[in-house]
């Protein structure tokens, strides 16, 4: 009999605490279960609920069950939403992940909601985020998101003539060594530089030109030197800049130094760096709409729009912004979250601090692209 | 044959016991993270491994160590039973060690050489520990001792997370049976000897891996954990539940209700069966609560899919009195069934590796290692992405030396330890913290003199791309992409962390191999005879009346 009690206790308590932790689910099984917003299992019985099942779902890649749960999948395939939430071409968006989804209620009724919802992805190239107004309506005793689909973009068949620049470059033979060349770098220039300290460290701003008659490759690396003579560190643009550089054509580049103060600073020391590639001029990636706006929140906006007949997989937005004296003041870089189609705009955001916002009295803006090779539309 | 040499961490058992092999006195290893020290990683497996390449060569050495583990798992695993169950029982629990699924899944898909050599000589031990605390003597208590001091040597996880499922019971056992038998004893000296042995046990333990405490002392785990699958809900998310308890578990899942029945109804057996319940909860993860409760930060440190190993090697005695009776009952046509299932129960695993292979890629890494080892392309570091478990085959094919690698307890590069993520290779798997890593020792390529990144991944490309590295060359017919920075200063020795001093080094060379050698030819000199009682003594037993004396050895 005692036998019997301890063998059922051991199978009574197994299942209840499989049971509390599958209710109560703890924080790695939360991560893993797709949730950022620490709960897994519920029935969608608030707006908000009903948003944040739909996003564990597109987090899980469930996207079958994610489209079943939209009220108004009537009106789309499942491959429209697909394509929809993850990118119609190869793009920052197809290779991201959901990492946690924020929603705020605009309007509410009893059978309907509209809410602002906002999906923080996590990219290759830093977090990404997406701000939809979304409506979610009720169905009984569920609420159901009401998907705002934007269709793909659809471009009339056309010929685009290709008559861009080109550049080749042969090299002398296989006993070169990788990454260095018998032939001298393309003359390049810094053309403007400025540290600036803010409270993430010191930035040294600037612009570079390719002064040559030939494409070059290019980075800036900047070396800060103490007071004293030591060097307080030497880190290059990384990313904020355009690496190709054409003939003539300037990139801005910023240069972050975390945890130093411009005050421990006695000199820069700067190296622009540059070698020959082969390259072309295109895609051209024409920029319209150009805006600055000051005011509630400092930004740039705009469109971009590809002029050649290529998708372009991946853009990064790179403004220089001066003071009225045509001074830079600040880079900024933005990547865009989707493809750029041929001929069709797409909206961009550039952020501004807000401490600068007001001294902003021009900018200049340039695109640098990347598309793997035999991606086509 | 050659199945285990797929598995997840063969390759990383393969490159450790490479070093050993050309440089036994000295365990700083300089392929990885600009250098690490491998008195970080208990060593006996790949020591055996190293010292048998010379013979057999690395591979067939691995292949001949990890079959050693499952011969001393199942002569351990007998003596073990035999405490609890009958001489017949304890032969089909024998048996069925070497069908187990765990077993099965830590040898062919996890790779874990160390866990399972760990297992065996610490299972070995068990049976001299019990006698040790029943009746004392000075030779089961040294063999047990040295046992557990070899069991450290390859592994210590067993040792510190372990220990309280398997010893616990045996000395709830000893007290319980303290009067029966051919000598009885009292409670307080099973508990003063169990005592005895802890301390003896903590200071050989203690000496055998010296140089790994001093290591783990100075620098405490204070990396930002790293997900683990096997830490999440097996509901939750069924594909890990599928992976982490159904192919581990197999249709040993169908003797589990056995198992709690007979184990609560036969009095002797109530310890094994908690011990087994406690480790059952703790192996499943995060599916309850439990694990987080008992181990608090440990939980996020510790994979539990070699705690569910050690909940079925718990409950083998059991299962092995169920097959017992089944077969003393219905002969054949139980036989028949019970080898099928044993069959189907080794085989998910291998059949699941291939089907759901977790991070084992079929790359010819060669023609890589040929590339970097001419024309100065070592004189830089390089590191790979996407090439799954294939970096420790190209960091043993290679004379260049990585940032990566994939031991992540005695990574020291500031980089690696503040995100989070694994190994820079799969860091697209750990989502922000991985690829912050990879952001961050990407913009310090020139500090560590990275002029080299290897591609079997285009998921990679925009951020090469845009952090201005640029494709240089293609191995592989194109299935491999060389990338470059330009203007990258030759790699110089970079030390994070402390090198071992040479007393240290060796130490390490003699000590945790010396213990095993130490270890066998105790284990060797014959036993004195005893009787110990099975769960057929007990008096709140089934009222079968067979008695089977057997044997402690």
């Amino acid at each position: 009999m005692r036998g019997a009690l301890l063998a059922i206790f051991i199978g009574v308590a197994t299942i209840g605490l499989v049971a509390i932790g599958t209710i109560w689910p703890i924080p790695s099984a939360i991560y893993f279960a797709g949730s950022g917003n620490g709960s897994v299992l519920r029935s969608p019985t608030t707006p908000e609920i009903a948003i944040q099942d739909l996003g564990i779902r597109i987090r899980l890649h469930q996207m079958p069950a994610a489209y079943s749960s939209l009220a108004n999948k009537a009106e789309f395939t499942q491959s429209e939403f697909d394509q929809d939430v993850t990118g119609f071409y190869r793009s920052l968006r197809t290779q991201a992940t959901l990492e946690t989804v924020d929603s705020q209620p605009l309007h509410q009724s009893a059978d309907q909601a509209e809410m602002r919802v906002q999906f923080h992805w996590s990219t290759i190239l830093g977090p990404y985020e997406d701000t939809r107004e979304i409506q979610v309506v009720r169905n009984g005793d569920r609420w159901q998101v009401d998907w705002p689909l934007v269709k793909r973009p659809s471009v009339p068949a056309q010929v685009i003539p290709v008559n861009y620049l080109r550049w080749d470059v042969i090299y002398s033979g296989s006993t070169d060594e990788w990454g260095s060349q018998n032939v001298a770098g393309p003359n390049v220039r810094i053309v403007d530089m400025r540290p600036v300290n803010r409270a993430e460290g010191v930035y040294v701003l600037g612009e570079l030109l390719d002064d040559d008659v030939v494409p070059a490759w290019v980075d800036v690396r900047a070396t800060l030197i103490g007071k004293d003579g030591k060097i307080l560190g030497s880190e290059d643009s990384f990313d904020m800049i355009s690496h190709r550089l054409l003939p003539k054509q300037v990139t801005p580049f910023r240069i972050h130094f975390p945890n130093v103060d411009l005050s421990q600073v006695g000199s820069i020391r700067m190296q622009p760096e540059s070698i020959l590639i082969s390259t072309s001029a295109d895609p051209v990636i024409e920029i319209l709409n150009e805006k600055y706006n000051a005011l509630p929140i400092a930004s740039l906006t705009g469109q971009l729009s590809d002029q050649s007949g290529r998708v372009v997989n991946f853009a990064h937005v790179l403004t220089t912004f001066y003071d009225s004296n045509g001074n830079v003041i600040w880079v900024s870089g933005r990547y865009i979250g989707r493809a750029l189609p041929p001929q069709t705009p797409v909206n961009f955001t550039v952020s501004v601090p807000e401490d600068l916002a007001r001294k902003v009295s021009s900018e200049r803006t340039i695109v640098a692209a990347y598309s793997p090779r035999g991606d086509a539309l | 044959m050659k199945l285990p040499l797929k598995s997840y961490d063969t390759n990383q058992q393969l490159f450790f016991a490479y070093h050993y092999m050309h440089d036994w006195w000295n365990p700083w290893n300089v392929k990885w993270f600009t250098g690490f020290s491998q008195t970080t990683y208990p060593p006996l497996p790949q020591q055996w491994t190293a010292l048998l390449g010379h013979i057999f060569g690395l591979q067939y050495a691995y292949m001949l160590v990890q079959f050693v583990a499952i011969l001393l798992l199942a002569v351990g695993m007998y003596r073990f039973a035999a405490i609890w169950v009958n001489e017949r029982a304890a032969s089909f629990a024998s048996l069925a060690v070497v069908l187990l699924g765990s077993e099965s899944f830590l040898i062919y898909n996890a790779g874990q050489l160390a866990t399972t050599w760990e297992a065996a000589l610490y299972i070995l031990a068990l049976p001299y520990l019990y006698e040790w605390l029943r009746y004392g003597g000075f030779r089961p208590f040294i063999k047990a001792l040295v046992l557990f001091a070899a069991a450290s040597a390859a592994h210590d996880v067993i040792i510190i997370f372990g220990t309280a499922f398997f010893t616990f019971p045996l000395i709830a056992l000893a007290i319980m049976e303290r009067d029966k038998g051919e000598e009885t004893t009292t409670g307080a000296a099973v508990i003063g000897r169990a005592v005895a042995m802890a301390i003896a046990a903590a200071v050989a333990i203690g000496l055998v891996l010296l140089p790994y405490w001093i290591d783990l002392f100075r620098y405490p785990v204070s990396q930002t954990p790293i997900p683990h699958a096997s830490r999440a809900n097996y509901l939750l998310t069924p594909f890990w539940g599928t992976n982490y308890f159904l192919i581990p578990w197999g249709a040993l899942m169908l003797a589990l209700p056995f198992i709690v029945w007979r184990g609560a109804h036969v009095r002797r057996l109530i310890p094994l069966l908690l011990g087994f319940w406690a480790c059952f909860l703790v192996g499943l993860g995060g599916t309850t609560p439990v694990a987080l409760w008992l181990l608090h930060r440990a939980f996020y440190v510790l994979t539990f899919e070699r705690v569910a190993y050690w909940a079925e090697l718990l409950s083998l005695p059991i299962l092995g009195l169920l097959c017992s009776e089944l077969v003393t009952r219905f002969r054949m046509k139980a036989v028949v069934p019970l080898v099928v299932l044993g069959a189907i129960t080794c085989g998910l695993p291998i059949a699941w590796s291939n089907y759901q292979p977790t991070n084992s890629i079929n790359l010819d890494v060669r023609p890589v290692a040929e590339w970097l080892n001419r024309g100065g392309h070592d004189n830089y570091r390089y590191f790979t992405l996407g090439f799954g478990n294939n970096i420790s085959r190209l960091s043993v094919e290679t004379r260049a030396n990585t940032v990566d690698g994939e031991w992540y307890s005695d990574r020291r590069l500031p980089e690696l330890m503040k995100f989070g993520g694994g190994s820079l290779d799969n860091s697209k798997y750990f989502g922000p913290g991985g690829l912050g890593a990879l952001q961050a020792i990407l913009r310090h390529a020139n500090r560590y003199g990275l002029k080299w990144i290897f591609v079997h991944d285009p998921w990679y490309d925009p951020l090469l791309h845009f952090a201005g590295w640029r494709q240089v060359d293609q191995l592989e017919y194109g299935a491999i992409q060389v990338w470059s920075k330009e203007a990258v200063p030759p790699a110089h020795p970079m030390v994070f962390g402390v090198k071992p001093p040479p007393w240290q080094c060796i130490m390490w060379g003699i000590v945790p191999i010396g213990s095993s050698i130490l270890a066998f030819l105790l284990w060797f000199i014959p036993d004195k005879r005893r009787q110990f009682l099975t769960e057929e003594d007990d008096s709140d037993a089934t009222d079968e009346t067979y008695m089977h004396e057997r044997l402690a050895s």
